[in-house]
Formats: C-alpha cells, sequence, structure tokens
C-alpha cells in the first residue's frame, strides 16, 4: 500500500468548534447554489403565492404600505421555513441518513455542528430573500422610507440570531418526538404566519395575543422592520423599535443559551435510550 | 410461459390498497386527539390569517360579498393543495423515506392508481378541514350561508369533477417529481402556491393586470371554485362579474372539459415522465438531499 | 509499563425496553449480558455472530453511541460513559451498508467536511483524500457529487471516511455489506495493509461472514443472543476442534433423518442435518475417527443412499455449531432479538 500522508494536526477547543461550524455549513452555503433550480422554486413560486395576498389586499383597496407589508413579510417566511425545515427538522432527519451518529461519535461538538446548521441555512436564505425582495418591490412598485440603516440592520441581525437560536433549541427536541417531528413541524406554518403577523400588523390582536406572539423572534423583527420601512409603519407599530430590539436581543441569548442546555440533555437522554441511530420505541 | 393481459381487477385491486396505506400512514403519527387538533388548527389558522388582514382594513365589517368571495374560496381551495401534494408527495416518501417504491414498480399493479389511492386520505383529512373551516365561517363571521338556498346537487357534482381534476394534476405533478431530484419536497406546496394567484381563490380574476388574466381562465381550478361558491352562496357569487356571463350548465361543461383534457394530459405526461425515469435509473434513487 | 488495552470491557450489559404490539404492553430486550473483552493495541479484533447477535450494539457502546446498563467499558483506557468526548478523539466508525455525507456534494468533499469536524486542516486533509481515493480507485470520482455515485461507490466513500482521520482505534462494522465480492475483497486488502502500516493501529470488525473473520482477525469473540460463547485466535479456536473429526457426508434423500437416530453411537459428540437443493447434507463430528463405520452402518439400515463422504478440517462455522448448535444462517432464519 502506498505510503498514506500522515495527520499531522489536530485541532481542538475552539479552532475546532469553528471548523466544525463551517465544515457543517458549507453543504448549505456553496451546495444549494449549486442546482439552479433554487431560483424557480425557491424564489419564483413562492413569489407567486405572496402575490395573491397581495391582490387581496388590493381587491379589499387597502393602502399601499399594506402591499409592501406583504412582500416583506413573505420574504421572512422564507427564514421561519429554513428555521422549521433547515433546522427542527434537521437533527431527526439526519438520524434517518445515518449522518447524526457520525457527528455525535465526531469530536467536533455538536453544538458547532448545529450552528453550522444555521449559519449556513442563514446565508441560504437572505440570498434567496435578497432576490425575492428586490424582484416583489419592483413588480409591485413598492416604496420604502429607510429611517435608519444601521438600526434596520441591528435588528435584523438581532432577529436572526434569536430565530435561529430558537431553531437550535427546538432541534433537539424534535430529535425526540421522532417521527411526530415532521407534523409538529407542518402545524408550525400557518399558525405561525396568523400570529406573528407575516402579512398584517400585529397592533390589530389584542396586546397579549401580539406578547404571546413575540415570542416568536420574527414577530417582533418584522414589526420593528416595518416601522423602520415603511411610512406608516411607526403608527401601525406594536411597541417601539428600541423597545423590540431590546426584547429581541433577550430573547437570542435566551434561546441560544437554551439550546446548548437542551442540546446536552437531549445527547445524554439519546444515549441512554439509543435513540440516536434507530427507531426502537 | 403465456402472459395473460391484466384483469379489471388490478385497477381497483391498486386503488383500494394505495387508499388503505394512505390511511395507515396519515393516521399513524400520532394519537386520534391530536391528529384531530392538527387538523383542526391548521386550516383554521390558515383562514384567519385572511380574515384578519380583511378586518384590518374593513375595520371587522365582515358582512361583505367580497368577505364571503374570500373565505369560501379559500375553504376550499385548501383540497388543491392536499390533493395534488397527496399524490406527488407520495413518490417522495415512498422514494427516499420508506424506499419502497422501487417495489412498488415491480408489483404487478397500476402505478398511476396506486397513486391516486395514496392521494384518498388527504381527501378525506381535507374534507374535515373544509367542514371545520366553512363551519367557523358560519358560525362566528356570519357568513351568508342558508341551508336551504344551497343547490346541493350542483355543488356535489361540481366537488367530484373538481377533485378528480385535482387528482389529474396530482399525477402530472407526480411524474415530474419522478424526475426532480431536489426540491421535490416542495413541488406539490409550490406549484398550489403558485396556482393559488391565478384561480380565483381569493380574490376577483377582475383584480389582476389584464395581461395574466387569460392565465386564469385556462386553469380549471377557477371555474371549479365559482361553481361551488355559486352553488353555495349563489346570490352573493353573482356579485361579481368575472364569470357572469356563464351559466351554472355552462361553467360545468367547461370544468368536465378541463378535467378531461388534464386527465388526457396526465396521462400522457405521466407515462412520459415515468419513461424517462426508469431510463435514468431514478426509480430507486436516494440521494440524501 | 503496563500497556492500556485499546478496548476493555468488564460485565458489560444492555438492556432494551420495547414497546411491544399492543399498546401499553413494554417487554425487555437482552440485547447484552456479562460481556468481557480486552483488545491490545495493535490487534486487529473480530467479532463474529448472526444478525441479532448484539455485535453493532457493543459497537454503539463503544463508540459511545449508546450507554451500558451494567458494566463498563474503556476505549484507549477512557471510560466510554464518562469522559466520552475524550474517546471521540481517538476512534472513528464504519458501519456497512451505510452511506454517509450529502448528496448533492461531490465525494471529496464530504470527505473533506468530515474531516473539519475531526481538526483535521483542509491541506492535511485533501492530501490524504487524494491518497486514498487512489488507493480505492475512485480518484476519478472525486468530483463527482455522491448522489449521483452507485451505492457500492458510496460505501466506499464512507470507508474512506473511517480511515481518513486515522484514529487509534477503528470500529468497522459489517463493512463489506452491500459491496460486491470485488470490492469487498479490495475493502480486506485495504484493511489488513492499514494494520501493517502503523502497530499502534486497532480495529474492532463485526461480521457474520465467516471467511472475513478467518482472513483479517487476528482474534475473534464468537457471540450469540448477547453473550460472548468463545475468544480466540481463529487457529486456536479451530484446533479445540480438530480434537474430533469432522465428516461431511452427502445424501441422497430429501426424508428427514431423525439426528436421534445416532445417539446411540459411541463417541459421536453431535450430529448436523441441512436439506440442500436435491439432497441432504450431514456433518458428524467424533471423538475418534474410526466411529464413522457406525455413522455409514445406521444411514445403511435407514436406507439413505451416500453420493459422497469426506473429512474435512474444522472451519469457524464448525466452531460456531459447536457453540451453538445451529449454524450461523440457521440462527439468522430462527427468531432471535435484534441488535
Amino acid at each position: 500500500m502506498p505510503t498514506l500522508p500522515p495527520v499531522k494536526t489536530r485541532h481542538t477547543g475552539w479552532m475546532l468548534f469553528w471548523m466544525t461550524v463551517w465544515g457543517r455549513s458549507y453543504p448549505r452555503v456553496v451546495g444549494m447554489q449549486r442546482e439552479r433550480s433554487w431560483l424557480f422554486f425557491d424564489i419564483f413560486l413562492p413569489l407567486m403565492g405572496v402575490s395573491a395576498y397581495v391582490f387581496v389586499y388590493r381587491a379589499i383597496h387597502a393602502p399601499e404600505d399594506y402591499i409592501g407589508f406583504v412582500i416583506v413579510g413573505g420574504v421572512m417566511i422564507a427564514y421561519w421555513m429554513n428555521v422549521l425545515w433547515g433546522m427542527s427538522s434537521q437533527l431527526y432527519w439526519e438520524k434517518e441518513t445515518g449522518n447524526l451518529a457520525l457527528y455525535i461519535i465526531a469530536p467536533g461538538p455538536l453544538m458547532a455542528c448545529l450552528l453550522g446548521m444555521a449559519v449556513g441555512g442563514l446565508f441560504a436564505t437572505t440570498l434567496r430573500a435578497l432576490v425575492g425582495l428586490v424582484i416583489g418591490s419592483l413588480l409591485f412598485n413598492v416604496n420604502y422610507t429607510v429611517v435608519s440603516f444601521p438600526f434596520l440592520f441591528l435588528v435584523f441581525l438581532a432577529a436572526m440570531i434569536a430565530l435561529y437560536g430558537l431553531g437550535m433549541a427546538t432541534s433537539s427536541i424534535f430529535l425526540l418526538l421522532s417521527r411526530e417531528a415532521w407534523h409538529i413541524a407542518n402545524l408550525a406554518q400557518e399558525p405561525i404566519y396568523l400570529v406573528s403577523g407575516f402579512y398584517f400588523p400585529i397592533k390589530s390582536f389584542p396586546f397579549w395575543v401580539a406578547a404571546a406572539g413575540s415570542l416568536i423572534p420574527l414577530t417582533l423583527g418584522l414589526d420593528a422592520i416595518r416601522q423602520l420601512v415603511f411610512a406608516s409603519g411607526p403608527s401601525l407599530g406594536f411597541i417601539s423599535v428600541p423597545l423590540e430590539l431590546g426584547i429581541l436581543v433577550v430573547l437570542a441569548l435566551v434561546f441560544l443559551f437554551v439550546s446548548y442546555l437542551l442540546l446536552n440533555y437531549m445527547e445524554r437522554l439519546a444515549v441512554r435510550e439509543g435513540k440516536l441511530t434507530d427507531i426502537r420505541s | 410461459m403465456e402472459i395473460s393481459p391484466k384483469p379489471f381487477s388490478i385497477f381497483p385491486r391498486s386503488f383500494l390498497t394505495a387508499a388503505w396505506l394512505g390511511w395507515k400512514i396519515e393516521s399513524n403519527w400520532t394519537d386520534p386527539f391530536l391528529f384531530a387538533v392538527y387538523s383542526i388548527i391548521k386550516p383554521l389558522a390558515g383562514a384567519m390569517i385572511l380574515v384578519v388582514m380583511y378586518g384590518v382594513i374593513a375595520n371587522g365589517n365582515y358582512n361583505t360579498p367580497i368577505f364571503a368571495y374570500i373565505y369560501i374560496g379559500n375553504a376550499f381551495y385548501r383540497y388543491v393543495g392536499d390533493v395534488m401534494t397527496g399524490i406527488s408527495f407520495t413518490i417522495i416518501e415512498d422514494r427516499e423515506h420508506y424506499r419502497t417504491l422501487r417495489y412498488i414498480y415491480t408489483a404487478p399493479i397500476v402505478v398511476p392508481f396506486y397513486l391516486l389511492g395514496r392521494g384518498v386520505a388527504r381527501f378525506l383529512t381535507s374534507s374535515f378541514a373544509v367542514v371545520v373551516v366553512m363551519g367557523a365561517g358560519i358560525l362566528f363571521l356570519h357568513l351568508p350561508f342558508d341551508l336551504q338556498k344551497v343547490d346541493w346537487l350542483l355543488f356535489l357534482v361540481g366537488l367530484l369533477v373538481g377533485v378528480v381534476m385535482l387528482a389529474m394534476l396530482g399525477l402530472i405533478l407526480a411524474g415530474i417529481t419522478l424526475l426532480i431530484v431536489n426540491h421535490n419536497y416542495a413541488i406539490g406546496d409550490a406549484v398550489s402556491g403558485a396556482l393559488f394567484l391565478f384561480s380565483g381563490a381569493i380574490f376577483p380574476l377582475d383584480v389582476l393586470p389584464v395581461w395574466l388574466r387569460p392565465i386564469g381562465f385556462i386553469i380549471p381550478v377557477s371555474y371549479w371554485l365559482e361553481l361551488l361558491r355559486r352553488a353555495l352562496i349563489g346570490n352573493v357569487a353573482q356579485a361579481f362579474p368575472t364569470f357572469s356571463s356563464l351559466s351554472n350548465l355552462q361553467l360545468l361543461g367547461i370544468l368536465v372539459t378541463l378535467a378531461i383534457v388534464f386527465g388526457i394530459i396526465s396521462v400522457y405526461v405521466f407515462r412520459l415522465c415515468d419513461h424517462n425515469a426508469r431510463e435514468r435509473g431514478l426509480i430507486d434513487l436516494t440521494t440524501n438531499y | 509499563m503496563v500497556e492500556i488495552p485499546s478496548i476493555e470491557t468488564s460485565g458489560l450489559g444492555r438492556i432494551y425496553k420495547v414497546r411491544a404490539a399492543q399498546k401499553g404492553e413494554q417487554k425487555q430486550l437482552v440485547a447484552l449480558q456479562d460481556i468481557n473483552l480486552k483488545v491490545s493495541p495493535g490487534e486487529l479484533f473480530g467479532l463474529l455472530g448472526p444478525n441479532g447477535a448484539g455485535k453493532t450494539t457493543l459497537i454503539k457502546i463503544l463508540t459511545t453511541l449508546l450507554s451500558p446498563t451494567s458494566g463498563w467499558a474503556r476505549v484507549s483506557g477512557i471510560d466510554v460513559s464518562k469522559n466520552p468526548e475524550a474517546v471521540r478523539q481517538r476512534i472513528n466508525m464504519v458501519s456497512g451498508g451505510e452511506s454517509s455525507g450529502y448528496g448533492l456534494l461531490t465525494l471529496r468533499e464530504n470527505l473533506w467536511m468530515f474531516a473539519q469536524f475531526y481538526g483535521i486542516p483542509s491541506g492535511e486533509a485533501n492530501q490524504r483524500i487524494k491518497a486514498l481515493l487512489d488507493i480505492m480507485g475512485l480518484s476519478d470520482r472525486a468530483n463527482t457529487r455522491s448522489a449521483q455515485l452507485s451505492t457500492g461507490l458510496r460505501q466506499k466513500m464512507n470507508i474512506i471516511r473511517g480511515f481518513l482521520t486515522d484514529p487509534e482505534v477503528l470500529f468497522l462494522d459489517e463493512p463489506t455489506l452491500g459491496l460486491d465480492v470485488g470490492a469487498a475483497r479490495d475493502v480486506r486488502s485495504f484493511v489488513r495493509d492499514w494494520m501493517n502500516d502503523d502497530p499502534r493501529r486497532t480495529i474492532l470488525l463485526t461480521t457474520h461472514y465467516l471467511v472475513e473473520a478467518e482472513e483479517l482477525c487476528d482474534r475473534v469473540a464468537i457471540i450469540n443472543k448477547g453473550r460472548v460463547l468463545a475468544c480466540d485466535s481463529p487457529a486456536a479456536l479451530k484446533q479445540n476442534l480438530q480434537k474430533e473429526s469432522i465428516f461431511e457426508i452427502h445424501l441422497d434423500t430429501t426424508q428427514p433423518l431423525d439426528a436421534h437416530a445416532f445417539d446411540a453411537i459411541d463417541c459421536l459428540n453431535s450430529v448436523h442435518l441441512q436439506p440442500v437443493d436435491n439432497h441432504t447434507v450431514m456433518e458428524v463430528y467424533l471423538e475418534e475417527e474410526a466411529a464413522v463405520a457406525q455413522v455409514i452402518g445406521r444411514l445403511t439400515e435407514k436406507s439413505a443412499r451416500i453420493l459422497s463422504l469426506q473429512k474435512r478440517e474444522p472451519s469457524l462455522e464448525d466452531v460456531f455449531v459447536k457453540l451453538v448448535g445451529a449454524s450461523i444462517e440457521e440462527v439468522e432464519n430462527a427468531d432471535s432479538p435484534a441488535s
């Protein structure tokens, strides 16, 4: 046998952590862009679905800003779908395909794997969201009045960190739910679109309903974004933007911490019950 | 060895066995109570999105023809996604998840009938959802629905023809799904989402730009929803001019014709896609996508 | 200096709770019982047994995927339950019949991705990937997406993944499952060469292919129904049987023969009958060679026509039959606990 080049270096600690994040994000950052069909399936078709809601507002003679609400909301739905299907259900899917066991036995932390999935998913979805936003805005002549770009960026960043933190937390739960995970994820589509106000201001809801919906980071994220980019946004906002930003930061920290705890708990439980590789009970 | 032609029984056998299997799969994931909750919350939430959208603009005045138009169209549009997806998603489930598609293909059954049978369970759960949504609309939002004024014959015939038409569309999608490796999980929902725009489900076709309206006129779903609205809330449906020049019979005739046309197309498309899939070895391809 | 075993177990056991078909009913499944093993560094250790014997369960425990319900296990001297992170830095695993990675990545990219999870810098990883692909004859497919590879090639990719990280202890769980004869031979040859290259490397190989165990393993543990029945080198295991004479008799009869019909024969240790095609193969284990005459006599009384008779050397299959009372194939066909 020809001599194999030796393995001279094995990084550990934080270096290993970030290498694992990068390795796991690679399929989403690079791989997902390979098939050009994403332009059709991830942009064109969803845009058509969102356009239906635009025309509903047109049919009932809603103010033009509401068209913008639908476009922005529809774009943000892509993030929710990515969190549901690309994060929450992903560990369960990894178990089904046999990859989960390989991640567990590797020295790279599982948290880094999850973070890699989140980073990769965020990247791929942002690419799609931007294209969808530009096309939708041009098609329907949406007018934006951006109050503050730095604030807008901060709100978006905080919302995304919180959202993907939530995804990381729920991925552990979904892993333990096994078959039911797919249906739970399926169940969390329309109800979340409703309580998070993807297509309308959540100010329309009673306070406590809107407050409960605010546990989903996109709710406050969307509300803050609307207040920052639409002329009528501030008058239709739920609470002030600085307060929403603060809550989002808190949610981000909480969800990331909870995801770390849940992941450790899940791993211990799954190793004890034998649920990491095959479905036994 | 003499090979006898397929007995006629192979068609109902393929369909009924698949229907049984589809129901087992749909209902097996949790206990009945949770299953019922799932079947109520999802469709209601979908309807509520439109209710809130409308309520925000109309200040809560739901006693208008346009609201009834939107609500009923949305309620019955559920069949479009569920029946089409139920059939096309079978390909993905059986190929990637259960890894049984190769065995289905090599069994002495008629595959299109098998696929149609698998869609039956989705049709049943859809029907439950439609009843729930309509019930909620009548009870809480005062939909102008009078049991005595409903044209039941038109409704039942229209519903039946429509569901068959949707099944044919599902078969076309199933054929395409055979050939597509990635994104195939989203194909049923994505196409039904796109049809949402052109079928006049939640807004009259007249709201669309002029150059887009013809698309709505060649989609059978547009006529189907209009037929159902006329059967259920006849006087309200007449408030919208889109199909006002067509009588109920004409509408039904167009729907039946389009259903037949799409039925013929589905047979050819499925055969073509099936042939291509066999040539490219896609029947038993698993990808880990 | 005391050598630390690569793998060591003491009283290791694993019981599963299984939900039975009747709702609410639960029963226990004993997958492993009282496993005591010690594998030295540099050993290629085999675990031989039928499907459902407990081989995969043992591997899952040793690779930190499953915790034992009794006893303990150590890999490279580290307890798998108490310090799994330290164990993971030293091991890797390949499960036969499975693929890994993602369909939309190329073969090379999938392997690179896993190398990242082990902290191997990209430069080193790519060099090793290239060399391993050359050895396994996959260089021309390096840039092919794994979704487009055949099952056998994906399995080869999975095998490369296991060796890529150069682990101290490598677990191969039926690695040639699903491979054709030529590919399986290549894999076995590669495994042997890899072990010869560095005396510190250890492999634990599970298989139900006797030929594989005999060809590759320094020592073999025979496992059935969660228990280790014997553990020694293949030669030593077979030698224990050489105190016996083994005769293989082909009979021209499909009528069932009663094995108890030979109970009266002195020096007969065991009889094993197996219908094959249109005849019956009878394996006879005798303490004394001369007793075969009595066996022939009984067969004649039973009007069984002898097609052929030969004495043969004991194989691991014979060892298994002696220990379990049935061949691996027969045990797999009967009910057995899942592994």
